[in-house]
């Protein structure tokens, strides 16, 4: 048995234990992305370095063998640099998206491509599940709203973005038709004054009562909805408007009419709620008045958090700045009642966390035929019975198949992304040179094969190997320009005839999964 | 099937029945059906996997990973560039771009469209004297210049085709000797034209009746004066001959040896009367070639040195194994062979040497740590794979000294044990290949290998493994990955070779430095070998000496002379008069080591300490026209084309660090750039897998410490040693003559031919290479 001490905990291991193992039974986890379990270590990503205490050297802690009186830091400000300095030099080559574009330009951060997948599998159930994960209002905002997302399509470099906006009208109307309520959760016992029922308000108040707390809301007219209530009944049918409000306002929320909130009201609720929620639309002297910070703009918040000059309220929509885009004050609302709640549980208010996405902006020419390789060809669709009654079941499956998939599909399990979001690595900033181009090389075996996304770890290689494979999947040429494919040209089928399933499964990114993997569900 | 196919097959089977068909074998054959059909054809691939168990997996990493393989038919002759250290300063990069413009290559295409040629780079062709060096299959043309582009093909052209006169030398013991002529056969030698002279001294003593022998000898280590012939007449006196002409042998030869008959010396005169008139060429003397050497440029040269890896220089035959033991060869092998394993190592323990491939590890050490493993078998290797750009020791060695190599081999295996030891040999180092395996013959013949070699009981056989092009197999993990028929990854040490080698056997694997140091240490003792040198750094070292010098070649000094010793004593100083900027010591793994450091003491601690390291030995001088950016940018340009691609700190780490090169050179680099060039260097450093990637920030992380103002300098807009082409302009000054001769060279017409008037470039024009300035008779054109 082999001695040794792992950040300063001693621990025994048998001899030809590697530090990754003897680590791994401390319960201390060394991040690594290119060890394969079971099997010989190959040192190549590198994020796995820990520092020897004795010399100050670094060492693969995948491959060295733990040696006696070793003493060993995984963790200090030293190893996580390493981390993030090899992870930052992968990310300069890693060509792909985590998130697809459409999804980071939408203001509320909605999960299209997914969404449009589910509508294309004819699930328009789960479909609008996924909508309504940031989406308070997709019936009403399907037909408002001025699509950013389709601004960001792919798509539109080979000829029209998918519509969007109206497939998400389309879910939403499927479930307003079907009168679908949401399900009760229990109560936090926590409780919330909403004052404003327009669209941040009503979306503040959707998930907050998903969480469970007890919302309020103060509304100063007769009727929910603020600026929405002005839109044109040919752009928005009011039997929507209200199907979709009152699809909201159920009996776990209250909703208290023509309660305009004065000063001393104002107080009140501070003192009656454990947060307020300010969502007036744009009245900066009101806020004044009440003794916020405010500009001419709007209420001065904490951009991460909303949290006004005042400790437990908030504010949110057009309070902070005048806008015509419902979709963002649906979006702050939802970002609100997430930052709300975990402030709530955990006692402590923090921003968002904006996770870590790999990006690499426009298409090239030949890029767009390789995106075209998995979706519908036809021409964007009109809605035969016109914009404000959106599309038919087979208009809208038709539509959604003409979505690209430009979102990975090893998003959630992707080692790259999840290390990058940990150690903070930055993408662009050893990006320097001319990137490779993006290809989409598709089997019958249910596997895609995205070479541009490989970090070259030689996991796939490795186990074809093992499995005997006919041709396997090999290194190509050497040094940066290193690639990983199947020899003699052959095509991925070949080269995976026994292993696709368990190459896309150990594969540490994106670059080998299955076609059909759904990791957002 | 077509004919073709049918054909590639039938072939492809003859060569795995010659090879065999394990993956062992995996590279020989490709070298092998490269040679057959001057690239891999894939269907002689195809064929090879379905008949082997060798898989198409193993195929295509291992042809993709060597540089020696082409997966594309190439032109009928290659086109070599040897762009190593020596060539890169001395303007290998233009002479590259003169050949595409000659042959009009554009797009990344390298064939000229008749087939003929096609062009390629090579890091280094181990004749850094002669650079920039031009290899067209096997003849090198040295110290090409872009004009001379023609010529060269020209020259080329007419020798194809051409046989040499059959060799009629005549042998000893004819008629009464009278003396010797000495040729160097070293490749410096042959790529200066040695070969030419070799035969006409042989055609010239035809029919004279003069019997002189005729003897090649391996490197005379003095590279700078190639070729050099010296002449031994009938009174043992001696006479050395400096860069011969092959029409100068007639006179040399006149000079010390007299025909045997009147009438002969008579006929040989007139002839030679005749030949003089028939030709307009003019040529100087020979005297003024001879150098004798008791001169003190020669004895300088010399005097500073210490022969032991090369001793007997410029004396013995390299193959001829009799005179190697007529001077003591093999006698090292002898008194080791009645000695116990463990005095043999103790022996070399005492004596202090240490690694000659760069690291400096204890060698009487690591045979202790090999011969202490348990083991079924243990292997023997001798690195050969001397992979530095501006490094050609190991080429000199295993030309010039193979029976040296190969007894201080024999000694090591003796001491742990081993019965099987291969060479590993660079694919760029033809010649010493074909000496090593002569001298493997040789050796056998005399039972110097094989079995119970002389009656000991000890049996060993060597054999050679040719390398296919891979800088990284240098590094001993690779090098046995590469042996095994893989793919030339190093692998994470411990356990070192020692432990777990060659097929997972304990492994001795020495530089053939380091081999060639062995013998001496037994026929002269431990103790004589460890009073060479300093403290920590016993014995000699043999370097490689080019660049910027007067005398280049390859020398061998004590441990701890100084930067300054080599450079000024040895080497002459700065070539032209030019000022003394720094030395690259230790090729892409060493550093740059400035003129305030010349006082360095060369030994292993010392260099480290400046922030180089001994490396393999290659030094190249440099004077105060390179760009000390440029340099950094070329060592990583190498150390990135040579990266194995298996760790993200080399593999990427180079590669992002040379692009911020790139931008610095082109004048589009920024302050960020340098933090983030210092960020990179150090991460590749601490974060690499092996030593190539963890040493190759070195040039960067010296050139950034002791000449960070150039770098500033660079970003500020200026290369002020006028290299960087992106930063630079060329220009005419008022000294022109107008003789037009800059507007004749101008490949791209920026300079408007106007005779008798002051020249002007064009500088939207220009391209920067170089040609106007070379040409210039007066110094007019301009660089700033």
């Amino acid at each position: 048995m082999i001695k040794l001490k792992i950040n300063n905990k001693p621990i025994e291991v048998p001899e030809g234990t590697s530090i990754l193992e003897a680590a791994g039974k401390l319960g201390i986890e060394i991040p690594t992305m290119c060890h394969l379990e079971g099997n010989e270590h190959f040192t190549s990503c590198m994020v796995c370095l820990v520092k020897d205490a004795k010399t100050d050297k670094l060492l693969p802690s995948c491959s060295i063998p733990a040696a006696e009186g070793m003493e060993l830091i995984t963790d200090d400000e030293v190893c996580r640099e390493s981390r993030k300095a090899a992870l930052e030099l992968l990310l300069s080559e890693h060509v792909g998206d985590c998130e697809a574009p459409c999804q980071l330009v939408c203001p509320a951060h909605m999960n299209i491509p997914l969404m449009n997948r589910l509508i294309a599998a004819g699930n328009s159930e789960k479909a609008i599940e996924v909508v309504k994960r940031d989406i308070a209002l997709p019936a009403i905002l399907g037909r408002i709203c001025p699509a950013p997302c389709e601004a960001g399509c792919r798509r539109k470099q080979a000829d029209e973005p998918v519509s969007i906006c109206l497939l998400k009208g389309f879910v939403a109307d499927e479930e307003l038709l079907g009168k679908k309520t949401e399900t009760s959760v229990q109560k936090t016992g926590k409780k919330l004054a909403i004052i404003g029922a327009g669209p941040a308000g009503l979306a503040a108040a959707f998930y907050l009562n998903r969480y469970g707390h007890s919302v309020s809301i103060y509304e100063k007219n007769e009727k929910a909805g603020g600026d929405i209530l002005k839109i044109q009944e040919e752009v928005l049918p009011k039997e929507v408007l209200n199907a979709e409000i009152d699809s909201i306002l159920n009996s776990e929320i209250e909703i208290l009419f023509n309660s305009g909130i004065n000063f001393e009201k104002y107080q009140q609720l501070k003192s009656e709620f454990d947060a307020v929620v300010i969502a007036t639309g744009n009245t900066p002297e009101l806020a004044k008045q009440w003794g916020l910070q405010a500009s001419a703009n709007g209420i001065q918040i904490n951009k991460e958090t909303y949290q006004t000059s005042e400790e437990k309220v908030f504010a949110i929509g057009n309070a902070l700045r005048p806008s015509k885009l419902a979709v963002r004050s649906v979006g702050q609302g939802k970002e609100l009642a997430q930052i709300v709640d975990s402030f709530f549980r955990t006692d402590q208010l923090n921003g968002l966390h904006k996770r870590f996405n790999s990006k690499f902006g426009k298409l090239r020419q030949l890029e767009v035929a390789e995106y075209l390789k998995e979706s519908n060809k036809t021409d964007r669709l009109q809605p035969g019975k016109g914009k404000a009654k959106g599309f038919t079941k087979e208009e809208a499956i038709a539509e959604a198949t003409r979505c690209l998939h430009c979102d990975c599909r090893n998003i959630e399990s992707c080692k790259l992304r999840n290390l990058s979001d940990e150690f903070g690595a930055v993408q662009k900033r050893f990006q320097y040179d001319e990137r490779i181009s993006f290809q989409k090389k598709f089997s019958t075996q249910n596997i895609i094969f995205e070479p541009s996304k490989c970090i070259k770890c030689g996991i796939c290689v490795r186990i074809t190997q093992q499995h005997q494979e006919t041709f396997g999947f090999s290194f190509i040429g050497r040094g940066f320009d290193v690639r990983v494919g199947v020899p003699f040209n052959e095509t991925v089928e070949k080269g995976l005839e026994k292993t696709a399933a368990i190459v896309a499964e150990k594969c540490p990114t994106g670059a080998l999964a299955k076609i059909d993997t759904e990791e957002q569900l | 099937m077509t004919e073709e196919n049918k054909n590639i097959i039938l072939l492809t089977d003859e060569i795995i029945a010659e090879k065999g068909n394990t993956k062992k074998a995996l590279i020989p054959i490709l070298q092998a059906i490269q040679d057959e059909f001057n690239y891999l054809p894939e269907e002689s691939l195809r064929r090879l996997a379905d008949i082997t168990a060798i898989t198409p997996a193993d195929i295509t990493g291992v042809a993709s990973f060597y540089h020696q393989f082409r997966m594309q038919p190439v032109g009928e002759h290659m086109i070599k560039i040897c762009i190593g250290t020596a060539c890169h300063v001395k303007g290998a990069m233009q002479v590259y771009d003169a050949f595409k413009r000659h042959f009009n290559f554009k797009d990344g295409n390298i064939t000229s469209e008749d087939g003929k040629y096609t062009l390629d780079k090579v890091s280094c062709l181990g004749c850094c004297t002669l650079a920039p060096v031009v290899q067209i299959d096997d003849v090198t043309y040295g110290h090409v210049t872009t004009d001379m582009i023609e010529t060269v093909i020209h020259d080329f052209e007419s020798q194809a085709g051409k046989t040499g006169k059959k060799k009629a030398f005549r042998k000893k013991g004819e008629s009464e000797f009278q003396g010797e002529i000495r040729i160097g056969l070293g490749s410096c030698c042959v790529a200066s034209g040695s070969d030419d002279v070799k035969k006409e001294i042989e055609e010239s003593v035809v029919g004279t009746g003069i019997n002189v022998q005729l003897k090649h000898v391996g490197c005379v280590g003095m590279c700078h004066q190639v070729p050099l012939v010296e002449v031994i007449d009938e009174n043992k006196q001696s006479k050395l001959y400096a860069k011969v002409k092959p029409q100068e042998v007639r006179q040399i030869i006149d000079t010390h040896f007299k025909p045997d008959s009147l009438f002969k010396r008579v006929t040989n005169k007139a002839y030679k009367l005749l030949e003089k008139v028939q030709t307009d060429e003019v040529w100087e003397p020979v005297e003024r070639y001879s150098i004798d050497v008791r001169d003190e440029m020669v004895s300088n040269f010399l005097d500073r040195q210490i022969p032991i890896a090369t001793e007997h220089r410029g004396i013995i035959n390299p193959l001829d194994i009799e005179e190697y033991k007529r001077n003591d060869g093999f006698q090292a092998l002898a008194e080791a062979l009645k000695l116990e394993d463990e005095q043999i190592i103790q022996k070399v323990k005492e004596s202090g040497l240490r690694g000659r491939g760069g690291a400096g590890f204890l060698t009487g050490m690591k045979w202790e740590l090999t011969k202490n493993e348990a083991g079924d078998k243990r292997y023997l290797i001798c690195n050969g794979d001397e992979g530095d750009p501006g490094a050609f020791m190991d080429r000199m060695l295993l030309e010039s000294y193979p029976y040296r190599v190969i007894e201080g081999m024999l000694i090591a295996a003796k001491a742990v044990q081993a019965d099987e030891g291969y060479f590993y040999i660079r694919a760029e180092y033809p010649l010493a290949v074909n000496r090593i395996r002569q001298a493997l013959i040789n050796c056998r013949e005399q039972n110097f290998l094989g079995d119970n070699i002389l009656g000991f009981g000890f049996s060993f056989d060597i054999q050679i493994y040719e390398g296919a092009g891979a800088f990284v197999c240098g590094e001993e993990t690779a090098l046995i990955a590469s042996i095994e028929g893989n793919r030339g990854f190093p692998r994470v040490r411990p356990p070192f070779p020692a432990k777990k080698g060659l097929w997972g056997q304990p492994t001795l694997i020495n530089n053939t430095e380091t081999f060639s140091m062995v013998p001496y240490i037994f026929k002269e003792g431990e103790n004589q070998f460890n009073q060479i040198g300093t403290n920590d750094s016993k014995g000699t070292k043999v370097f490689s000496l080019a660049g910027k010098v007067n005398r280049g070649g390859l020398i061998e000094v004590p441990m701890g002379i100084t930067i300054r010793e080599i450079v000024e004593e040895i080497g002459g100083g700065v070539q032209n008069g030019k000022k003394f900027k720094a030395v690259q010591v230790g090729g892409p793994s060493g550093g740059c080591i400035p003129a305030e450091l010349y006082d360095t003491p060369i030994d292993y601690q010392s260099l480290i300490e400046v922030g180089a390291m001994m490396g393999s030995g290659g030094l190249v001088v440099l004077d105060e026209t390179d760009c000390m950016v440029d340099i950094a940018r070329y060592f990583l340009s190498f150390t990135q084309d040579e990266s194995c691609g298996k760790c993200t700190f080399c593999r990427v780490g180079t590669k992002r660090m040379l692009d911020i090169l790139n931008r610095i050179t082109e004048g589009t680099g920024t302050k960020k750039d340098l933090e983030e060039l210092k960020y990179l260097a150090d991460w590749t450093q601490k974060g690499s897998l092996c030593n190539l990637g963890k040493s190759a920030p070195n040039p960067i992380i010296t050139t950034l410490k002791y000449f960070y103002e150039e770098y500033e300098a660079h970003i500020e807009g200026c290369c002020p040693a006028g290299k960087c082409a992106g930063l630079i302009e060329y220009s005419i000054n008022d000294e022109c003559i107008g003789c037009t001769k800059c507007a004749q060279k101008c490949p791209v017409d920026a300079i408007k031919f106007e005779p008798h008037k002051k020249h002007e470039i064009n500088t939207e024009l220009c391209i920067k290479c170089d040609a106007c300035r070379q040409v210039c008779p007066v110094d007019a054109v301009i660089v700033r």
